[in-house]
């Protein structure tokens, strides 16, 4: 995962833009409806009003969240692709988790965060013992233990964590002392978002300002050399892929914390993918990628809006993130020399 | 036959036929990990021939078309492109996900009933050709991996590609060609899922499929004979938890079914020695 | 062309079988294949200029030639798998245009490369139907294995059993096995890119006798080799190449080995640039006396160390570098056996050896790249013998890899930031003015040209990076330094100062392991000096031993 300079990135994320603007208004006229007003419906329903921006924010929280994780990764050479495993894995901690903490709801939401990260971290393990130890690469690994993760909350949501209250197979709300209260009334948006920021700016600065990130760059960029410099490349890159499930695991739990307040079947809506998306259009630079995240989230809460008043499905946030980074690999094909 | 087996067996082909498709591509030493997507395709394909007027087996055909152009869509950008194979088929995923989900929405208008489509007949043991014929596909591929010059030429691509180009032989056509078919075999294995169990589309009717069979893949180590048993596994617990399901008896832990394709085939990759008989060159970009 | 093997959609696979039929009908002052003048530029490199080469039938043709001379390159366009820039090529004494191999292949050209092009995955009888471009569509496992026996007997190899994994097999019986697919369609020009670099001399010598039984019956054969033992025991003619020219054609019987062993060595350095180096030798002798030889106790004694008599566990803890019966662990036939050598401070050791010997792979276990058995020790610390650079360096080791763009230098981060590795500095953030402090002192002291330190280290000129990297490692002044071919490719005035620097880390102390390729680096070092022949290392030889007795040893020959 090779980072450009910032011309040729500006250039990629360019071409990109375009082919995803291209796409949106391709896929509204398909739809019936004029693209003008599709995009000021998309646009309102993103940012139009306290409850639009209290939409796309929450959404955003856990993309932001794993689209650092992948970038982080993906900058110490490591393919994560279990991102949506690990984002389930810590939602299924917190489920599991939460509605046991009692007392003080500060506590019980550190005790509820702290577990999701965890669990994000030890579900990386095995993929990483793998590879380690058998050669076998991390992403194969990963897309079994994601399959392992979406099956373990289907089943324990249907089993050992079911609410016996409810009629759906779901898991116990959690108190509402404990969930995180939305920062501006009327609005979606909690100190959740806050959070992930601020951790996408933390790992922004571990990676590109302290001793710890340069070699963690050093070894995504180069294996052989950093071998023969003398880093230790297997800790490093165990050290990226752990804090990466980490950071999905934590977004997993805020998801609970935050939004949901409960686990349920399907949980996600490939917020592990989607992040993916994110960091590859960021550049694999954590703000860069939280940026992306964010426009991906916006892209969301909008395509509601625009469902409810012109008809264009709302599938169309799902798509345009996808053709955004097939239109990234493309131009960066085309932008690189053959044999590079 | 029993009805257990019957439904098993219906549960099973549209795995392996993927499966088998992602092995052949896989062999080829290129890997698309949206076989979910592609299998999506097919499914809505087949459901969307076969509600506007298209007999069953006209509706199958249609999917693999569309998993032929599939497969040609992923081979320009992680073969022909040198595009991370990883990355595309993430993204693939999101597109085909998206994508069906939308030409559903305007193929179907808002209406919240059932649109349900004609199965495929059966020939014999209440099973389809389709069906039977797709139990027999991986003793063809054995055949056409191990005995034939095209067939040597994949392994090739996928062992050792500098060897190929070094022959006169061009590793991205090789490559193409058997992502085409992968693209075809997956798509087609979406639509016998509509076309046979549930005859509908819903979003996501897929449910991981695309998924399992990649684990199948990696389970099987990159054998086709050896898919077949982890289909039958996966068909077969899956019917069992149908059956079970219908009865009121839903006391065994669900997720163990759901879990345990993934888990087998983790557990395959840890007991094997070495990389579990991965392709050498796996995910490389073709020289 | 395809007599053996084309013709096999009738009849048994005896029939379809027959042995090569000598070729009578080519007269024998038509070449086989002729290269006129041909050339090929690679980005900066201008690898082959005006290149010739011919080749006559009933011959095996050695091409010559130090490593980056064009052979390579020049066989890879004969066969299709290079177009050239300009020049010609000649079949049977036609001009043809190949533009893929395939069409070389379809003239009669085979080339076997020097990666490997076998499936390891896959059975021996497989491998042979995949290299057989005249194999059917369909086959039965009992054709395969015909094919195996066939080929075995016609060309009187061992390709082992026919049902074996490729994988399994020793490494000889794979270079048959490879050489057997390319003879399988009767190619009437073999070409062999280096193919006894990994044989022991028995499958040497057995190839060489195949070899000439082809020859024998009419077909052409070209070899590019390093060792010149083996081509005045078994070529006719031999072309030399040099810096992309062909600078001589002889036969074999013209010459002498001490003759194209002086060309080989001059060709590579050049003949306007030898006069300057003999200059620096001056230099450099006036400068370097006796700093080689300085005692290690004295050396101890002046960094610090207890003076007096030594004990055996001093002696050894100032010892920098210590090995003993030591050997690589390396999948090759060519590798160090039992290999001991020490380095007291000071101290500066080339090992001279042609490629493919076995010296880089001694250089590189050393610095913990490789695994091996016996024992390292450096500064009296002994590795470990899984191989682990982290342990060398935490002991004081440094190294200059061979490929400084893949291993010596991380080409994505900037200058300041590859000499700030593996340990940046900074508590909780990096010191960037630290970093930057010391990249600029290191730039003027090595006299390194880049735009800023900020530039990345990727867009230096291949001198330069070299000189990055040898910042990098005498930074901590290292214990002991494992330099490989550290002036490989670099120009005049580089390649002097990165010796001058190696020598004066030893005048401060460290111990230097140098590997080269080049006889006259060692008489510029200075130093004491072993060759690495086959795996095995010589007896210590003086510096200022003749260049031609020197290329005699590394060539095999008898001293």
């Amino acid at each position: 995962m090779k980072r450009e300079s910032t011309a040729r990135h500006l250039a990629v994320a360019a071409t990109a833009l375009l082919a995803a603007a291209a796409a949106l208004l391709g896929l509204a006229l398909l739809a019936g409806a004029s693209p003008l007003d599709a995009l000021r419906s998309l646009a309102e329903g993103a940012v139009g009003s306290n409850a639009a921006l209290g939409e796309t924010l929450a959404r955003a929280t856990a993309l932001v969240l794993t689209a650092t994780g992948a970038s982080l990764a993906f900058r110490a050479g490591v393919l994560n692709i279990g991102l949506e495993g690990q984002f389930l894995a810590g939602a299924l901690a917190a489920a599991a988790v939460g509605p046991l903490l009692s007392g003080a709801p500060g506590l019980a939401r550190a005790g509820l965060l702290v577990a999701g990260a965890l669990a994000g971290a030890l579900w990386v393990l095995p993929a990483a013992f793998l590879e380690a130890r058998r050669g076998v690469p991390e992403v194969l690994s990963t897309i079994l233990l994601n399959l392992v993760a979406a099956a373990a909350v289907s089943g324990l949501v249907r089993g050992a964590l079911r609410d016996p209250a409810g009629d759906y197979p779901q898991s116990r709300a959690l108190a509402d002392a404990v969930r995180l209260a939305p920062l501006v009334a009327g609005s979606r948006a909690t100190a959740a978002i806050l959070v992930a920021l601020a951790l996408a700016l933390l790992v922004a600065l571990v990676l590109e300002r302290t001793p710890l990130g340069l070699k963690l760059r050093a070894t995504g960029l180069a294996p052989a050399a950093s071998r023969a410099i003398g880093l230790p490349g297997a800790r490093l890159r165990l050290l990226a892929f752990t804090a990466s499930g980490a950071l999905a695991g934590l977004a997993g739990s805020l998801e609970v914390l935050a939004v949901t307040g409960r686990l349920y079947d399907p949980f996600s809506a490939g917020a592990g993918y989607t992040g993916i998306a994110a960091a590859l259009l960021g550049g694999s630079h954590p703000l860069g990628a939280a940026a992306s995240a964010l426009f991906f989230a916006a892209l969301g809460a909008g395509s509601s809006a625009m469902q409810r008043d012109t008809g264009v499905p709302g599938a169309l946030a799902t798509i345009v993130p996808g053709v955004l980074v097939l239109a990234v690999l493309a131009a960066r094909a085309r932008l690189t020399p053959k044999g590079a | 036959m029993s009805g257990f087996l019957v439904v098993a067996l219906l549960l099973a082909a549209p795995l392996l036929l993927a499966a088998a498709g992602e092995l052949l591509l896989e062999r080829a030493g290129s890997i698309q990990i949206g076989l979910e997507g592609t299998m999506l395709i097919g499914a809505f394909t087949a459901f969307a021939a076969a509600r506007s007027g298209a007999g069953p087996h006209a509706a199958l055909l249609a999917a693999a078309f569309a998993g032929l152009l599939a497969g040609t869509v992923f081979a320009l950008f992680a073969v022909a492109g040198r595009a991370d194979p990883i990355l595309v088929g993430t993204a693939w995923n999101l597109v085909a996900a998206g994508g069906t989900a939308f030409a559903y929405q305007l193929f179907a208008g808002a209406t919240g009933s059932v649109l349900e489509v004609k199965t495929l007949p059966t020939l014999v043991f209440g099973l389809p050709a389709a069906v039977l014929a797709t139990f027999l596909l991986p003793a063809v591929l054995e055949v056409f991996l191990a005995r034939t010059r095209p067939g040597l030429a994949l392994v090739a691509a996928g062992e050792n590609p500098l060897a190929l180009a070094a022959a006169g032989r061009s590793v991205v056509t090789v490559r193409t060609a058997a992502s085409v078919a992968a693209g075809a075999l997956g798509a087609s294995g979406g639509a016998l899922l509509v076309l046979t169990v549930s005859p509908t589309f819903v979003e996501g009717v897929t449910a991981g499929r695309g998924f399992l069979a990649l684990a199948l893949v990696v389970f099987g180590r990159w054998k086709p004979l050896r898919l077949v048993p982890g289909a039958l596994l996966v068909g077969g617990a899956t019917a069992l938890q149908y059956r079970l399901q219908a009865g009121g008896a839903t006391r065994i832990p669900y997720a163990v079914f759901l879990a345990l394709p993934g888990l087998l085939a983790l557990f395959a990759l840890a007991a094997a020695r070495g990389r579990g008989g991965a392709p050498k060159a796996l995910g490389t970009p073709a020289p | 062309m395809n007599d053996a093997l084309g013709h096999r959609s009738s009849g048994s696979i005896a029939q379809m079988l027959t042995p090569p039929s000598k070729k009578s009908s080519i007269s024998c002052s038509v070449p086989s294949l002729e290269l006129r003048r041909i050339s090929k530029r690679f980005g900066e490199t201008q690898a082959l200029s005006e290149a010739s080469l011919v080749i006559l039938p009933g011959e095996i043709h050695a091409l010559l030639g130090e490593n980056g001379a064009g052979k390579s390159t020049l066989v890879s366009i004969a066969a299709g798998r290079l177009a050239a820039d300009s020049g010609q090529i000649l079949r049977g004494g036609s001009p043809v245009s190949f533009r893929r191999a395939r069409d070389a292949r379809d003239a009669g050209l085979a080339l076997v490369p020097q990666h490997d092009l076998l499936i390891g995955a896959a059975s021996v009888a497989d491998n042979l139907s995949l290299l057989d471009p005249a194999a059917p569509f369909f086959e039965s496992a009992p054709t395969r294995r015909a094919r195996v026996a066939y080929l075995a007997e016609v060309f009187a190899f061992d390709l082992g059993d026919a049902d074996a994994r490729v994988d399994s097999l020793p490494v000889g019986t794979r270079q048959r096995i490879e050489i057997a697919g390319a003879l399988a369609g009767d190619p009437e020009v073999l070409i062999l890119d280096e193919p006894t670099a990994v044989l022991s001399p028995d499958e040497t010598a057995a190839l060489f006798a195949s070899l000439r039984r082809r020859a024998d019956a009419g077909g052409a054969v070209v070899l590019i080799t390093h060792r010149l033992a083996e081509v005045f025991a078994g070529a006719d003619r031999l072309t030399l190449l040099a810096r992309g020219r062909s600078v001589k054609t002889c036969r074999v019987s013209e010459t002498t080995p001490e003759e194209i062993g002086g060309l080989l060595i001059a060709g590579a350095e050049g003949a306007v640039e030898k006069k300057e180096k003999e200059g620096e030798k001056i230099f450099l002798e006036g400068k370097e006396n006796g700093v080689a030889r300085e005692d290690a106790a004295v050396q101890a004694e002046r960094l610090g160390a207890p003076g007096g008599s030594f004990t055996l566990e001093e002696k050894r803890r100032y010892r920098n570098l210590e090995v003993s019966g030591f050997a690589p662990n390396v999948a090759s036939v060519v590798r160090a056996e039992s290999v001991s050598l020490s380095l007291s401070p000071g101290e500066l050791l080339v090992l001279l050896a042609i490629d493919g010997n076995g010296a880089d792979t001694i250089a590189r276990a050393i610095a913990g790249l490789e695994g091996f058995s016996g024992r390292v020790e450096v500064g009296g610390v002994p590795l470990p013998t899984s191989g682990d650079p982290l342990a060398f360096r935490a002991a004081g080791g440094a190294f200059v890899p061979a490929d400084r763009r893949e291993e010596g230098l991380v080409a994505g981060l900037s200058l300041s930031e590859n000499l700030a590795l593996p340990d940046p500095p900074g508590r909780i953030f990096l010191d960037r003015a630290a970093m930057q402090a010391r990249a600029g002192e290191r730039l003027v002291a090595f006299g390194i040209r880049a735009a800023s330190s900020a530039a990345l280290a990727g867009s230096l000129s291949g001198g330069n990076q070299q000189k990055v990297v040898l910042a990098r490692e005498l930074a901590q002044r290292p214990r002991v330094l494992v330099a490989v071919h550290p002036t490989r490719g670099l120009d005049l005035a580089s390649a002097a100062a990165i010796r001058s620097r190696i020598l004066d880390a030893c005048r401060s102390g460290s111990a230097a392991l140098v590997v080269t390729a080049d006889p006259d680096e060692t008489q510029l070092f200075g130093a004491p000096l072993r060759v690495v022949y086959r795996g095995r290392l010589s007896a210590p030889f003086a510096p200022t031993t003749p260049v031609e007795r020197l290329s005699r040893l590394m060539a095999g020959l008898a001293a």
